[in-house]
């Protein structure tokens, strides 16, 4: 069963502009849950990357890799969301320009 | 198509068969831009005409990568490679565009079962199944849980697209300078993946390390051979994993958890209640402590 592998520049290309996507939501957004789920965006591009040269130098370090990056991913989930909560209670809104006095 | 070869960057690369040729990357990620910035939630651009444009795009791209996937070399996966990564580019544009976060976090969901769809494609079938699991199935009930924990009150009675949204749901903040910034990254990748990655161009056809075991061990499909490589290469980094979500939820509880500031009203001790149960302190371990006085040795004996 030999099917056809389309080309590896395509699954790079997919990969890139749902990085890019991600990179721009986590700029411009203001709603701090929405700016992690752009990580978690970003975090979709690398692991079609990841999984594409898996496939493509046919071993499979790529795809143990995938493991790991979801571990570490859902372990910033929960902290990152906790914490989310932890702002929320104390400003009492999602905004992270709320939070414009940390950056001095 | 347009004239290429008029820089003198293009111009060293000037003999080389461009799979797309760099000034149509360009325009594509000028309208790409353009679009995604008339898209980004405000009060004041119209989202229609941003819309439009990067459907124009998306369409320009799409003819010429397809003309270029079915010239010489024909693929048997090309048709779902092309439907699951417009709806996983889809799905990615309307999560960073719709103000409504409970929306973005739906539109990520078909994000992640596209790029699900990507990975089977690719002969990753464990990694799509955890993909599906771990992304659609538990992080993002978390985000939805918490986008609804922390939701604002709403107006029933407003029907007007952005009605109830707080302030930073509708404004972006420099949307102008991400979109090109962000556009430009896009650019600069999408040609070096297209020009440089001519010389990768020979994948490696079948499913990987399949050829490390044989006779009746084998079963079909990549999923043993990944059981393999983790507990025979990879285990020290796999017990550590187990101990990173351990530590990770214990922090995650500590960092959430609704702390008690100051003293319970109801608990609030009076000069009546301490010289009422002075009764005298015992070190029996089977006593139980009585709330309600000053004095934390101040105990109470079981009836029995």
């Amino acid at each position: 069963m030999t099917m056809q592998f389309l080309s590896l520049q395509y699954y790079l290309a997919v990969g890139a502009i749902l990085f890019v996507i991600g990179l721009i939501g986590f700029i411009t957004r203001r709603n701090m849950i929405v700016i992690f789920l752009c990580t978690e965006l970003m975090f979709q591009g690398v692991l079609i990357n990841l999984i594409a040269f898996s496939q493509y130098t046919g071993n499979l370090a790529g795809q143990a890799f995938v493991i790991f990056v979801l571990v570490i991913a859902a372990s910033e989930a929960s902290l990152a969301l906790g914490l989310v909560i932890l702002l929320f209670r104390e400003k009492n809104t999602l905004d992270a320009d709320a939070w414009r006095d940390l950056k001095w | 198509m347009l004239a290429v070869h008029s820089t003198v960057f293009l111009a060293e690369a000037g003999s080389t068969n461009y799979m797309i040729e760099p000034l149509v990357i360009l325009l594509l990620c000028v309208a790409g831009g353009v679009g995604t910035l008339l898209l980004l939630p405000s009060r004041k651009q119209s989202p229609k005409l941003g819309g439009l444009l990067l459907a124009v795009a998306a369409l320009v791209l799409g003819i010429i990568l397809f003309r270029a996937a079915f010239g010489p070399a024909k693929s048997e996966t090309g048709p779902y490679f092309w439907i699951f990564s417009a709806i996983a580019v889809f799905g990615a544009i309307r999560v960073i565009t719709h103000p409504r976060p409970v929306y973005s976090a739906l539109y990520f969901v078909l994000t992640v079962f596209a790029s699900a769809g990507l990975f089977i494609l690719m002969y990753a079938e464990f990694m799509a199944a955890a993909l599906v699991l771990i992304y659609a199935g538990a992080i993002l009930i978390t985000y939805v849980f918490v986008i609804m924990l922390a939701a604002s009150a709403q107006t029933p009675g407003d029907r007007s697209p952005l009605a109830g949204l707080a302030e930073c749901d509708v404004h972006s903040r420099e949307p102008f300078t991400a979109a090109c910034i962000g556009f430009a990254l896009m650019g600069v990748l999408l040609f070096v993946i297209f020009d440089k990655g001519d010389g990768l161009a020979a994948p490696n056809y079948a499913p990987p390390a399949a050829q490390q075991l044989s006779g009746e061990e084998r079963v079909h499909g990549s999923t043993q051979s990944i059981g393999q490589y983790l507990f025979q290469n990879q285990i020290v980094n796999f017990e550590l994993a187990g101990l990173i979500l351990t530590v990770s939820m214990v922090g995650a509880i500590v960092i959430a958890r609704r702390r008690v500031v100051g003293i319970d009203e109801r608990f609030e001790p009076s000069i009546e209640t301490i010289s009422a149960n002075a009764t005298p302190v015992s070190d029996d371990p089977r006593s139980i402590p009585v709330y309600g006085t000053t004095n934390p040795r101040q105990k109470d004996f079981p009836q029995n």
